[in-house]
């Protein structure tokens, strides 16, 4: 099923943390727009099941419409930061949020600047 | 002479079947040769007698050199004296041959001719202490070690209880868990094969273990932070960098960086259930509604999960629990429509 295998993509996408709360910062992070992405992350890795199995409920046509609404008013009560569409994937190393190879996760002038400098293994200049 | 010598009989031999201006000469020389090569046996053999005193020269003089040294070890030299001398009464005892080799011996090795000889000859009498003592049969007591065993008839019957009762393991280390009972039983019954680990002499060889040492080795199963930190700073400090390249893929493996060949599919992937508790899971649906919505939705739910092969079978279980717990949270609700 789609949701299913959403539900495992964005486990697997994730970085595999336990279910924690997100502790005070001590950690050397770009800068603070990939804190706040990282916080998402965690946040939408904790909360994937539940939503998935809301979302379950929602997109349905079988169980009736008043039942789908109050799932409605469940999954918005839920926090914000913890839906998956909030997080952006930024570059590691710069945070730009633009021109970002997902394969890399860098953006594209730190990708150039490593392959130009033979630091991207099977990387090459293309010449055809 | 012996080069001038050895030149006449390398000229002869490759001129040997060259032209026939050389062949009276030829003729000549090898007529000598015989003579000439015992001629050349005996320089050689004058010639090593001749280095070997040179060696020995050499050899007094390093001696000589060193009289304040060997002033020094006086006090050795003066117990190694009348050891010599014991040593030379025994040495009647070896045979004359033997003491003359070792004389040789000493004189060839630079270091002190007298505690070399020494030595070389306590070595000897040891030797033929040990070959006297095997003659008369007197190292090995057989007595004392027969003393232990005994030998018993085997019966069929007892076969069974004979190999369960090889090596009896209630006997332990301490020998204060002995149960009475099981002693008494095994010294009656005749039939035992093999005795208990308890019975016999203690040969001592092991020390024992006090139980306050058992106690503080039981005591670190806890390790503290410290404890950690310290084994790894042993570790850290002890680690080689690796020699070669197959060094460096076990450290990589370990790590966990490199896999594992030959490659295992499910490496890390500890799936214990069998295939029809992934499918069929109809019987995790008993407590939901017969008719209904609910049961119509809950079995696509299990569809769905029966065709997903990324979950574990817990996980399903969780799945289609969390739905049991939410509809019945809503069941007020629920009724209301």
């Amino acid at each position: 099923m789609a949701a299913a295998a959403l539900g495992w993509a964005l486990r697997a996408a994730q970085q595999v943390l336990p279910a924690s709360c997100t502790r005070q910062v001590r950690g050397y992070y770009v800068d603070w727009r990939m804190l706040r992405d990282v916080k998402r992350r965690k946040l939408a890795y904790e909360y994937a099941d539940e939503r998935l199995r809301i979302n379950a409920i929602r997109k349905n046509t079988i169980l009736p419409k008043e039942l789908q609404e109050v799932a409605d008013k469940e999954i918005a009560a839920l926090p914000r930061d913890s839906c998956p569409v909030r997080i952006r994937n930024r570059c590691v190393l710069t945070s730009r949020p633009r021109g970002v190879k997902r394969r890399w996760r860098l953006s594209r002038i730190v990708f150039r600047h490593f392959a130009d400098h033979a630091q991207m293994s099977g990387v090459q200049r293309a010449m055809w | 002479s012996s080069t001038v010598l050895s030149a006449k009989e390398d000229g002869p031999t490759p001129s040997a079947g060259s032209a026939p201006k050389t062949a009276p000469e030829s003729q000549e020389d090898s007529a000598e040769t015989p003579k000439q090569k015992l001629l050349n046996l005996i320089g050689n053999m004058k010639v090593e007698v001749s280095s070997m005193k040179k060696f020995q020269q050499l050899r007094k003089r390093e001696t000589d050199r060193q009289p304040e040294s060997q002033r020094e070890g006086l006090g050795s030299g003066g117990s190694a004296l009348p050891k010599a001398a014991e040593d030379a009464q025994r040495s009647k005892s070896l045979k004359r041959e033997l003491i003359e080799a070792v004389s040789a011996v000493a004189s060839s090795l630079p270091l002190n001719k007298k505690q070399t000889e020494s030595d070389l000859l306590a070595q000897l009498r040891r030797h033929e202490e040990t070959t006297d003592k095997q003659k008369k049969g007197g190292t090995v007591n057989i007595r004392n070690v027969i003393s232990d065993m005994t030998i018993k008839k085997e019966s069929p019957a007892q076969r069974g209880v004979r190999v369960s009762n090889l090596i009896s393991l209630e006997f332990e280390e301490d020998g204060k868990r002995i149960k009475p009972e099981q002693l008494g039983s095994q010294s009656s019954d005749p039939r035992r094969y093999f005795l208990s680990l308890k019975v016999g002499k203690r040969l001592n060889i092991f020390t024992k273990i006090s139980p306050d040492t058992e106690k503080a080795v039981t005591a670190a199963s806890s390790p503290t932070i410290w404890d950690l930190e310290f084994a790894k700073e042993i570790a850290a400090v002890t680690e080689q960098p690796p020699r070669n390249g197959f060094e460096e893929m076990i450290q990589w493996t370990k790590e966990g960086i490199l896999w594992e060949f030959p490659i295992d599919n499910e490496a890390g992937m500890e799936d214990d259930a069998e295939f029809h508790e992934h499918i069929f899971l109809e019987k995790h649906l008993e407590d939901f509604p017969k008719q209904g919505p609910i049961r119509h939705f809950m079995e696509l739910v299990i569809c769905g999960l029966s065709k997903n092969p990324y979950l574990t079978v817990k996980q399903k279980i969780e799945h289609i629990e969390w739905f049991r717990k939410y509809f019945e949270e809503k069941q007020e609700f629920l009724q209301g429509i």
